[in-house]
């Protein structure tokens, strides 16, 4: 139960990608409404399909208990997963939304 | 048949976004935009993964992947799930964000209309 294995390259992952936003591409997508709507149902389909990957009766996906929090919740899905799931779809959304933004200032300026 | 568990359920992930293609300028329609999104995160996420792989923190049941491998043992799956699951997360986002502007151009027009 260290926890460096997989619980604390998660948490660097969400402040990564935060940094990402804050630091360098500004593209404003934490205020935008689309965005935290879009999390809820990308996490509420993510608790049925990370379940069944990480069910401990039948697992596709194992853990080694001794690199993560321990902490399974729901079903057994460790909780890292979800840092790990918010980290790797708002850094997609970040660059989808970064064209977007390239896409509009390129319409203006024509 | 078990073999196929992971990418069957990769698979219905895709089945089931694939409607929300309708939604605005789609997603598999702009695959430019969204290979530009998806492609230098994936690139990320799976060095974590071999090296994830690589210290033993997590690793994949054999039982239920088909045992075709990229090489630091990825099995190819894990390569899919990198592209599937941030596609989905984009179909999502299209989805929603087209469906909250065209909520706000009505309510726009229709409170210009009453004033």
């Amino acid at each position: 139960m260290t926890g460096l294995g997989y619980t604390l390259p998660a948490v660097l992952a969400v402040i990564a990608v935060c940094a990402l936003e804050f630091g360098l591409l500004r593209t404003g997508l934490f205020r935008r409404p689309a965005y935290w709507i879009s999390m809820v149902i990308v996490f509420a389909f993510m608790i049925p399909v990370d379940g069944w990957l990480t069910k401990l009766s039948a697992p596709i996906v194992i853990y080694d208990n001794s690199h993560t929090s321990g902490v399974r919740f729901p079903f057994d899905i460790p909780v890292e997963d979800f840092l790990f799931g918010f980290a790797l779809v708002t850094a997609v959304m970040l660059l989808w939304e970064r064209q977007r933004l390239r896409d509009l200032k390129t319409e203006d300026a024509a | 048949m078990d073999r196929w568990q992971y990418l069957i359920v990769l698979g219905a992930c895709l089945l089931i976004t694939a409607p929300l293609e309708i939604f605005g300028k789609g997603v598999y329609r702009q695959a430019r935009r969204a290979a530009f999104a998806v492609l230098p995160v994936a690139a990320v996420f799976v060095v974590w993964d071999a090296v994830a792989i690589a210290a033993h923190i997590w690793t994949y049941n054999p039982k239920y992947v088909t045992g075709i491998e990229l090489p630091a043992a990825i099995p190819l799956e894990e390569l899919l799930f990198f592209i599937v699951i941030p596609l989905c997360g984009l179909f999502t986002y299209n989805a929603v964000d087209t469906i909250l502007t065209y909520l706000s151009k009505r309510f726009r027009a229709s409170s210009e209309q009453s004033s």
